[in-house]
């Protein structure tokens, strides 16, 4: 089977900053990551290669300096890169998004089973790997634990409310994967780097996925930014104080303000 | 487009501010690379305006035949096999629901897809419903992406409402993109608030981590979709007796439609202690607590609540907890939606691991005490008095 | 060898701090440090080739290893330091124990011993210091006699003491240093060799998880061909050839250790409230223990990177460059430490804080690879020759270009570098003419000036550049007034330090006053204080508390 793996650089939102004079983001000093869903996502498909001997590839899109996350894919296992770039891109939202890389995938050729992780951390929609199954008409599962291959089936173990489902599709199914509790991502020793190298590597724009202009970037986009701002100011607390009996009819008035009811 | 006008001075204020580090100052102009997203925060700072971005002019597409503010009803199963019952994230779109479709002047749809009605319509417009698209088919038996969003692309196709809620739980995460590739719309995800802004559905939601809150419009398509958060919205008070109109539409299922099937389904009733990294609601206590016995109250507090319970390096130090619930830089860092905070004075160490939490609760005596700088509530009171009469309270309701 | 590309390197980077995050936690380190011990399990999972290998970074790629440049073991180096300074001692003594082999071994023993040390991951040491041989390598003692057979020289027998040795007592592999027929040579000596035992591990002030220890060598026979080159009275020269490098690689440590102590302490501070606001909002406190010693350290980056550079773009020795570079990065990374201390107050005293540690630990930095003294009469010679050899125009001309390039881009500080430099310039001047340098003082505070007024001219010249390189984590605001503050201060110190010594020195310093031009140096001062006020923001933005 030939498997491909969709994937994002993100700024690492851990590390985001505000400045609270201006109210704008700070950049400076802010790393780019690996998605860490798609990180997790990754590495469940390096294990079905290891475990089937699949071949996997992995799509990202993306300005130029994105090629860092293909490359540590590579160094990660991932037999071939495929960075989707070009201004064209620019100021997609999720379904723009969706559309250029299901037009990547066809030009990756055959694909049997399509990884994603559930959501990016930078924008936390989790709508672009449902978008490109349906570009691509094929069935997806979103949220799973685990993935393997029987066969020609494949079975994914999907988180439900207080739960799992174990679902079964046929190829090609694309599955988005959640991270399982305490993951840590794995990280390419040195040499492995040296190798990523040495592994095939391609930038296609718009013209080579054959992607039309008029579904591209801000054009394609149906939902547009109107403003972006800081989040409320979380300043000096409300002060309250009175008699102990006080305090707590406070306390409860406040729980049930923001929505804590107790169990 | 993204343009720099001749006007720009070259002063470079819109690069640091850039979150995705598109600008580079060429010649003393900016110049954006392909890493920009056309958000918008370079033209804010920009002293000179002279960046734009343009946007299409809202299309000549004529919308006024899609009406109605239209929710998606999740259910959800019980102990009981044969009923299902409506997700309480349902009634709170519902809410929410009202007032926009107060403001248009249009109807409150809810949207109902089920194998067997069971007088849903009740709460339905109990919590607001003007009507109910019911669709009742023996192959809605189970939630599946093919199936579902099949079933709603052709209701939106047929009836044109002109914005539709998903509760963005698992299900309503699955769906509504789905549903939003296919017609070819727009879909915002987690919404925070809702408003309508010159007949548009206006849609903010925080991104990056909740660093920033963006304002997202869709004017150029139709149904405008979003996903809602449970507990996100205030759910409003039900109205007894108020019905909703149901209207029931036909729907062509087969087997064929289904591709992914499901071979098993687990629901596990107790999924082990929650670890205080990951819990929901943290109720922590320090030195002023007193006395070991005291702070044990802490640990019925919290089970009350739903929470677990953290310690200052202090209560640890004088032996009140274990070290595995210490919260702050030499013990655990959490980030709970509630962080409730009794006779803990707030040293640095503690504030580190513990200022993300959405929302901080603190009771100290001493009113400088520095957690009242990052708590949203502070309750000047003695916590050994406060936490036995707060736990009385608890048991009353 | 030309540095990787900058993906890669990054790569590099990532893996081996998500490695240290997830393995080596502060409690550890504390512990170990507290016991003295040495974390044989880190060091080895370091090694693994499938782990890391963070070794592999000296090897060249025909040996099996990743072929790093400088630039790239500076990053290393820089980012092993923040982690703790005695693992990445660990470390450098393995770079610096493979350095013979690199720089004057034959095919063949590059071809076995460096793919041995890829494949095997082997721990190296390096041993050069004797009791009575420290960064004087002249004095050995440590002899190696010929065994001959058949009329041939077999083998050697190496008899001596080494001292202070890192991995000394846990290495795989010694390159040791020893006084052959022929003169100073280096040889590899195997763990386990008959008459070759370590001694205890010492009990030391800082880098408490690097294992140091003596060496005794007795009557050690190795073969002929463990003697590095294939030819002996080499050794020297093999030691000094990387000195430029090595020394670049000590100058990352000062600098990142000293770089984690000033964020921490930046970090701390805008959550420490203190009279009605936080600590970094007040000049008294940043303006004193934050920004100048933040701004050293950049200076000192930059510094690091023009040296680092120059050395991958194949430029050889850089003797004088590299002592610059470590001596800025080490006393310089020495103060910002012991600064953050302070800025910490209480906290910074305790061991709860990894401060406190740093602080201990980044002393060696002015110690090993050449102490800071021996540092100063190096820098002092190299460039008393260079002012000698142009007749005094070596800083002259310098300046001029620093004021052409402030002619093009003022706001880089390039024009209070250029005074630095003059002044100096000036002072050597007078120094020569009235033999100041009979006065071994004055030659070692000539080596410290030197290093501080070249350094503001590089770190000038880098602000200025059109494009910064992966390092600079502020905008170009930001790195610009730190350049200028660096390069005020430096032109000051430079000025009223030199007119100090040749006064100290001299019956009188005729119109040197005038010769350093303190007047316009003083002048230059204008805009200090908004500048550091600048750089104190950028410092809170860049290093927001957690």
């Amino acid at each position: 089977m030939n498997i491909a793996v969709l994937i994002k650089q993100v700024p690492d939102s851990t590390e985001v900053k505000i400045n609270p004079e201006t109210g704008t983001l700070i950049r400076a000093g802010v790393p780019s990551i690996l998605n860490p869903y798609d990180h997790f996502a990754l590495e469940a498909a390096l294990a079905l290669k290891k475990k089937h001997g699949f071949k996997v590839t992995v799509v990202s899109m993306g300005p130029p300096q994105a090629k860092a996350v293909v490359q540590l894919a590579l160094a990660l296992g991932a037999d071939e890169g495929v960075l989707l770039s070009d201004m064209a891109f620019a100021g997609s939202d999720t379904w723009a998004t969706s559309y250029a890389l299901a037009k990547g995938i066809k030009k990756v050729g055959k694909v049997d089973i399509i990884f994603a992780g559930m959501q990016a951390i930078d924008g936390d929609t989790a709508q672009t790997g449902p978008g490109v199954a349906q570009q691509l008409g094929i069935p997806q599962v979103t949220f799973c634990e685990h993935v393997d291959v029987d066969g020609r089936r494949v079975l994914a173990r999907k988180q439900i409310d207080g739960g799992h489902e174990l679902l079964e599709a046929r190829p090609p199914v694309l599955v988005t994967m959640i991270m399982g509790k305490d993951y840590a991502p794995q990280h390419p020793s040195f040499l492995a780097v040296n190798g990523s190298l040495k592994k095939p590597f391609h930038v296609w724009n718009a013209e080579d996925i054959g992607a039309e202009a008029q579904y591209l970037g801000l054009k394609g986009s149906p939902t547009q930014v109107s403003k972006i701002y800081p989040p409320p100011q979380r300043g000096k607390a409300a002060m309250f104080s009175g008699s102990g009996q006080e305090g707590v009819a406070k306390i409860l008035e406040i729980m049930k303000s923001e929505h804590f009811t107790g169990e | 487009m993204i343009e720099v006008s001749k006007k720009c001075i070259g002063c470079a204020k819109c690069v640091p501010v850039c979150p995705f580090a598109a600008i580079n100052m060429i010649d003393k102009k900016a110049v954006m690379n392909e890493a920009c997203t056309l958000c918008g925060a370079c033209v804010q700072v920009c002293p000179v305006q002279a960046i734009t971005i343009t946007r299409e002019e809202a299309s000549a597409k004529d919308f006024s035949g899609y009406k109605g503010v239209w929710v998606y009803v999740e259910l959800t199963e019980t102990g009981d096999k044969a009923q299902k019952k409506i997700k309480p994230v349902t009634f709170e779109l519902l809410s929410a629901g009202r007032r926009l479709a107060d403001e248009l002047g249009e109807d409150l749809c809810a949207v109902l897809l089920t194998d067997k009605n069971h007088n849903y319509e009740k709460d339905l417009g109990a919590y607001g419903a003007d009507k109910v698209y019911m669709v009742e088919h023996d192959e809605l038996f189970e939630y599946n992406t093919d199936v579902f969003s099949t079933v709603i692309v052709g209701l939106v196709n047929r009836h044109k409402p002109s914005s539709m809620l998903y509760g963005a739980t698992i299900q309503g995460r699955d769906l509504a993109p789905r549903v939003a590739s296919t017609l070819y719309v727009g879909l915002t995800a987690d919404c925070t608030a809702l408003a309508i802004k010159d007949g548009l559905l206006l849609q903010s939601r925080p991104a990056f981590g909740g660093n920033i809150m963006a304002d997202i419009l869709a004017p150029n398509s139709r149904p405008q979709m979003s996903t809602v958060r449970p507990n996100v919205m205030k759910m409003a008070e039900p109205v007894l007796g108020r019905t909703a109109l149901v209207v029931r539409e036909p729907a062509k299922l087969d087997k064929s439609l289904r591709r992914v099937k499901v071979l098993e389904r687990k629901i596990a009733h107790d999924a082990g202690a929650v670890k205080i990294e990951n819990a929901n609601i943290v109720v922590s206590g320090g030195r002023g607590m007193k006395t070991k016995e005291k702070f044990k109250q802490l640990e019925e507090l919290s089970k009350l609540l739903g929470g677990v319970v953290g310690a200052s390096r202090a209560a640890v130090d004088l032996g009140f907890k274990e070290k595995t619930h210490q919260v702050g830089q030499s013990g655990t860092t959490v980030s709970p939606k509630l962080y409730l905070s009794f006779g803990i004075s707030g040293a640095v160490q503690h504030i580190v691991g513990m200022k993300a939490s959405d929302v901080i609760i603190a009771v100290n005596k001493d009113p400088n005490a520095p957690i009242f700088n990052v708590a949203k509530y502070g309750i000047v009171g003695d916590a050994h008095e406060i936490v036995p009469k707060l736990i009385e309270a608890l048991k009353k309701k | 060898m030309a540095s990787m590309d900058v993906i890669s390197r990054n790569l590099m980077l990532d893996s081996l701090k998500e490695y240290a995050k997830r393995r080596i936690p502060y409690d550890l380190i504390r512990e170990l440090d507290e016991k003295n011990e040495f974390p044989a399990q880190i060091l080895k999972e370091m090694y693994d080739r499938d782990t890391l290998g963070v070794h592999l970074l000296m090897i060249p790629e025909e040996y099996g290893g990743v072929s790093g440049g400088t630039y790239d073991i500076y990053r290393v180096c820089e980012q092993l330091a923040r982690i703790d300074l005695g693992i990445a001692t660990g470390v450098f003594a393995t770079f610096l124990g493979t350095d013979p082999l690199n720089v004057g071994g034959t095919e063949e023993q590059k071809e076995k011993w460096l793919k041995r040390i890829a494949s095997e991951n082997l721990l190296v040491a390096y041993a050069a210091t004797e009791p009575d041989a420290g960064s004087d390598l002249v004095n050995l003692r440590t002899r190696a006699e010929h065994v001959v057979k058949n009329g041939k020289i077999a083998g050697y027998r190496i008899t001596g003491n080494k001292q202070w040795i890192s991995n000394g007592g846990v290495a795989d592999m010694h390159t040791v240093l020893a006084m052959a027929p022929g003169g100073p040579s280096w040889f590899i000596v195997e763990k386990g060799m008959e008459g070759f035992s370590p001694n205890k591990h010492e009990d030391k002030h800082g880098i408490r998880l690097s294992n140091t220890a003596g060496l005794s060598l007795d009557n050690v026979y190795v073969p002929a061909e463990n003697l590095i080159g294939m030819e002996e009275g080499k050794g020297l020269l093999q030691a000094q050839a990387v000195f430029g490098y090595t020394r670049v690689m000590v100058a990352a440590f000062g600098l990142g250790a000293g770089e984690e102590a000033l964020e921490q302490a930046i970090r701390y501070s805008q959550q420490r409230i203190q009279g009605g606001g936080p600590l970094s909002d007040k000049q008294g406190y940043t303006h004193k223990l934050l920004v100048p010693n933040y701004v050293r350290m950049e200076g000192a980056r930059s510094y690091i990177e023009f040296t680092s550079l120059r050395l991958d773009s194949g430029e050889h020795g850089l003797q004088t460059e590299g002592a610059i570079a470590k001596y800025g990065a080490s006393e310089w990374g020495n103060k910002a430490a012991d600064d953050a201390i302070q800025a910490l107050g209480g906290y910074g005293y305790t061991k709860d804080f990894p401060v406190e540690k740093i602080k201990r630990d980044i002393k060696i930095t002015c110690i090993y690879e050449g102490t800071s003294e021996v540092l100063e009469m190096t820098i002092y010679r190299g460039r008393w020759q260079e002012h000698l050899k142009s007749r005094g125009r070596y800083y002259m001309d310098q300046a001029d270009r620093l004021d052409e390039l402030h002619a093009k881009v003022p706001g880089a500080g390039a024009h209070a570098a250029a005074l630095g430099l003059r002044a100096l310039g000036a002072i050597m001047e007078e120094c020569r003419v009235q033999k100041l340098t009979r006065h071994q003082h004055v030659t070692f505070k000539l080596g410290k000036m030197i290093a501080a007024a070249e350094t503001a001219a590089i770190f000038s010249t880098a602000a200025a550049a059109e494009k910064y390189t992966e390092t600079v984590r502020f905008d170009r605001e930001g790195w610009q007034a730190m350049a200028r503050v660096f390069a005020r201060e430096a032109a000051l110190s430079t000025c009223v330090e030199g007119l100090a010594l040749v006064l100290g020195a001299a019956d009188q310093a005729g119109n040197l006053a005038d010769a350093v031009n303190l007047e316009a140096v003083q002048a230059e001062q204008k805009g200090m204080i908004a500048d550091m006020d600048l750089v104190a923001a950028k410092l809170k933005q860049t290093f927001k508390a957690k």
